[in-house]
């Protein structure tokens, strides 16, 4: 069965006639939206490959079905992006080598996104970042160079650089 | 150039999941929920009916239209135990083991697909379960195989040095015994590809999570039935891998379904079915002697390793070559006169055993360890003062081991006693008495490990080929081929480093190309990244470099000796003002004025074209029969504390220090110690694959198979050591096992450390709390009744 959806993802609203039993991970993906950094591994909300921001939140959009995100503001790490302009938070998972396959990467980013821009304190400590990525698995890395990626992000974001 | 993790960062990356082609179908599996069973019927009419269903392929097809798997390691000539299995990529008539694949179900989407692989109807006729190895080698259990003797797969036996000598010197002998879970090495990705079967021409293109194109193309063209030359296989972007890609076996019924339907056909395997489906490691009992003097000096080991293979299914012996490094890798990093070793391997109704980081090393490496623990606690000595007293010396190298290993250099007690500097070992064990009246339960782990890298072993795919092509493009950037994909671990990086810095070219101008079939090698695995195909890649380099000398003199009119390669420049250092850029020396090399502007010498010479390709193989190898090249070093020091209450175990402190010869590139060198710390920590305190008795996997998923989070995972201290390999050709040793080997030891030996109250040999992983309740609880009951 078929029902529309209106979803604004990553700036632009897009009116989707999309099957109705169909999950966030999977509509976005599609051929028609694209976003291939929204990974699919475990389906069950255990990984956080697919974390998506939906109304600011980070979520495991494999998790959410696609039509109870009706009306809803949908970023993923592509809409991070400034052009070809790298945001600060992955310049500074580039720069710490925060990602080896980078499969986990564009997850693990966007919870680290919401974390530091809703972070009103001066202080971050490494537990608070571990914490909040905590839902993004990741096998590669032993998390060492992401918190160090986070933390580095953090620093951009305090002398204001970030969008 | 954007460099790859822009690239990837920036969304832009290629994986097995992204790949998308015009009228391209899916393919779904449908696997046996028995472990063991008889297929009486296997019905796919119904999933045919569902409306984008274009076939069902079962075991019946692969019979028809494939050959068995082939042969990829084969020891039978050595008059060893060495049974393989003569099966199809799908079974027939049974089934061995939970979720192996009795049906694909091809259709023009994946969600029809999946509709109709539940609409799949098969009648099983279940059979009796052999769920572990040493139920496995008894005389009555069921086997696998009805033409083996037994389900022993494997018995290999080893003599190296003089076993008798050694326990007839010795003052005493420590029977030992450990046992390791069954883990999985699990990358967030599964595998996946593409197949494309070109009926016009008979010809096969595959795309997917491809650790070793070249393995896979040889493998996949033998199931087929198809000459080498007409199949193409290529890596894309790989979402980790750690060993577990290296196989190709549910890419053959890919690329039949591509073969009967016309089509491009996509499988994207969910993560449950890499789990259940996927290779498994580990899973192996320990037991032996080890014979030493009462000064704490090694003699010999007699020791068995009984491992549980799995099903003997799908990648026919690799699995079972896992044992030789388990074997050969007990010596370690010490002097003894003599081993006897022995390495049994038996199949089980289990998913299949294939590479994982470690591939054994860690096993031999692990035993040893652990045993040096005991015999010091016996002797009364620190654990890191037994090690100190037997290490091979600074001075010593090239040392040739007694099971042939030549050990190219090193400096092991200076490695250790930098680790207990840098997780001040004798202020916390200073302080352990106190912390004991507080109730806390601290304990200092201390290993030390080698890691044999580069493999080439005889009788098998593993022999040790590579192929490197270094070319200077027309334009001037310049590009580079090898076997070595790209799966996380900085092949491209490590490459790019190293072609620069030879040819004195911008970084950003090297290529590195992703790896497909076109060129022969056996890939990325036992760390041989950094140990053959960047000797290759080196050399090619080298090579090209005196041919740029060559042009560019020429060119320049200047003395060849004279020339400098720096930033990208090429110039005379009589004459630094008159400069070629490469992109200049490439187009006046092969364009204006072209070859015939260069001396006839190079043109007679055929030196004309700035393109080379070659190979590289060990230096010691050929001689010695080592089947390793290089052998880094490591040393862990952990810190933990152990809630007796809980079980639970938090990690305190960790600190590595590490001797990987020259760093090619430090940050990507660090990457790699963080990583496999942290799944040997997996594997020490979480990681479980636990069949139930009817040989199903409990433990299939990352809410049941516990990986660890970014809060289990410690903080690490890293520290290095370079002392250069003499035997590669940048001076680098393989890395990327030792962190896995060290971490999973260490924290074992912390958690026994701790106990030390209880006096409990922590001699089985995974220590899960619950395991470890039982231990403290086992513990006490003796203690209270010894009173």
């Amino acid at each position: 069965m078929k029902m529309p959806v209106t979803l604004n993802i990553n700036n632009t609203t897009w009116n989707l006639d999309i099957d109705a039993n169909a999950t966030l991970l999977e509509v976005l993906r599609n051929n028609v939206l694209n976003q291939q950094s929204v990974h699919r591994s475990c389906e069950e909300g255990e990984c956080g490959a697919c974390t998506v921001l939906m109304d600011g939140k980070p979520v495991n959009s494999c998790l959410v079905m696609a039509a109870s995100a009706q009306g809803s503001t949908i970023i993923t790490s592509e809409g991070l992006m400034r052009g070809d302009e790298l945001h600060p938070l992955m310049k500074a998972f580039v720069d710490e080598l925060g990602l080896q396959c980078g499969f986990c990467t564009p997850g693990m980013v966007m919870s680290a996104y919401a974390l530091i821009n809703q972070w009103e304190d001066e202080e971050l400590s490494d537990m608070d970042i571990r914490k909040a990525i905590e839902g993004n698995l990741c096998r590669c890395t032993g998390y060492v160079n992401i918190v160090n990626s986070i933390r580095r992000a953090k620093q951009a974001k305090d002398a204001g650089n970030w969008w | 150039m954007e460099n790859r993790e822009t690239r990837l960062i920036s969304g832009k990356g290629q994986y097995a999941d992204d790949l998308d082609f015009p009228g391209m179908a899916h393919l779904v599996f449908v696997g046996s929920p028995h472990a063991h069973a008889v297929i009486k019927r296997l019905e796919v009419d119904k999933a045919l009916k569902v409306p984008g269903v274009l076939t069902v392929i079962t075991g019946q097809e692969m019979v028809k239209y494939t050959n068995p798997l082939p042969v990829q390691a084969n020891f039978k000539s050595k008059g060893w135990t060495w049974r393989l299995a003569h099966v199809y990529a799908m079974p027939k008539d049974k089934v061995r083991w939970y979720g192996e694949p009795v049906a694909a179900v091809v259709a023009e989407d994946e969600k029809t697909a999946r509709k109709a692989a539940d609409l799949v109807e098969v009648e099983y006729e279940p059979l009796a379960v052999t769920g572990n190895a040493l139920e496995a080698l008894e005389p009555d259990a069921p086997k696998l195989y009805d033409d083996w003797e037994d389900n022993k797969q494997v018995h290999l036996k080893f003599d190296f040095g003089e076993p008798e000598t050694a326990f007839e010197e010795a003052d005493q002998v420590m029977h030992i015994k450990t046992r390791e879970g069954r883990v999985t090495g699990l990358p967030i990705e599964g595998r996946g590809c593409v197949a494309n079967y070109n009926l016009k021409k008979d010809t096969l293109e595959m795309w997917g999570s491809f650790q070793t194109p070249y393995l896979a193309r040889h493998n996949i063209a033998a199931t087929l039935g198809m000459p080498e030359v007409k199949v193409k296989i290529n890596a894309v972007d790989i979402g980790g891998a750690f060993g577990l890609k290296i196989h190709a076996w549910k890419e053959n019924v890919v690329a039949l379904a591509s073969k009967l339907t016309g089509r491009h056909v996509k499988w994207f395997e969910p993560q449950k079915d890499f789990i259940v489906t996927g290779p498994h490691q580990r899973d192996v009992f320990w037991e032996g002697d080890v014979a030493f003097k009462n000064d704490g000096t090694l003699l010999g080991v007699k020791a068995t390793v009984t491992h549980d293979l799995g099903v003997e299914s799908t990648n026919k012996g690799i699995a079972a070559l896992s044992i030789f490094p388990a074997c050969s890798a007990v010596p370690n990093m010490y002097r003894w006169k003599g081993m006897h070793i022995e390495g049994v391997g038996a199949a089980t109704n289990k998913s299949f055993y294939c590479a994982y980081r470690g591939y054994g090393k860690d096993k031999g490496i692990k035993f040893i360890e652990h045993a040096l623990n005991q015999i010091a606690r016996k002797l009364g000595m620190t654990p890191e003062a037994i090690r100190l007293k037997n290490y091979i010396q600074p001075d010593e190298f090239p040392y040739h081991q007694i099971n042939s290993y030549v050990y190219d250099s090193g400096d092991y007690p200076g490695t250790l006693k930098k680790a207990l500097d840098m997780a001040n070992v004798d202020e916390v064990r200073a302080k352990k008495e106190q912390y004991l009246k507080e109730g806390k339960y601290i304990g200092v782990g201390v290993i030390s490990a080698i890691e044999p890298a580069g493999v080439a072993v005889p009788n098998c795919q593993m022999g040790g080929i590579t192929q490197a092509r270094v070319q200077i493009t027309a334009d001037g950037t310049i590009e580079v081929h090898s076997d070595r994909t790209e799966i996380g671990q900085g092949s491209e990086a490590s490459h790019a480093i190293i072609v620069s810095n030879i040819l004195g070219c911008n970084r950003e101008d090297v290529l590195v190309k992703p790896v497909t079939s076109d060129y022969i090698g056996q890939g990325p695995l036992s760390s041989r990244g950094a140990v053959y195909p960047a000797s290759a890649v080196a050399k090619a380099a080298k090579i090209l470099k005196k041919k740029v000398s060559q042009c560019a003199a020429a060119f320049l009119k200047v003395d060849e000796a004279s020339l400098v390669m720096e930033g990208g420049l090429i110039f005379s250092s009589n004459n630094p003002d008159e400069k070629l850029t490469y992109k200049e020396l490439a187009e006046k090399s092969y364009f204006f004025p072209g070859p015939r502007g260069l001396p006839p010498e190079i043109l007679k010479n055929h030196d004309h074209l700035l393109d080379v390709t070659t190979t590289w193989y060990s230096p010691t190898t050929p001689d010695s029969g080592s089947s390793y090249t290089s052998f880094c070093t490591s040393a862990d020091v952990a810190v933990v504390e152990v809630d007796i209450d809980t079980g639970a175990t938090k990690i305190i402190k960790y600190a590595h220090v590490h001797d990987a010869g020259t760093i090619i590139d430090k940050q990507i060198v660090d990457g790699q110690i963080h990583g496999g710390i942290v799944q040997g920590i997996g594997e020490a305190l979480s990681e479980r694959l636990d069949y139930n008795e009817k040989g199903q996997l409990m433990t299939s998923s990352f809410s049941t198979y516990l990986i660890p989070t970014a809060v289990e995972a410690p903080d690490i201290e890293v520290a290095h050591l370079e002392t250069p390999s003499p035997f590669t050709e940048t001076g680098s040793k393989g890395m990327g096992e030792a962190p896995i080997i060290g971490s999973k030891a260490v924290i074992l030996a912390a958690i026994e450390d701790a106990l030390t109250p209880f006096n409990i040999e922590v001699n089985e992983s995974p220590a899960t709390p619950e395991r470890v309740r039982s231990w403290i609880v086992a513990a006490r009951k003796e203690q209270e009744e010894s009173k």
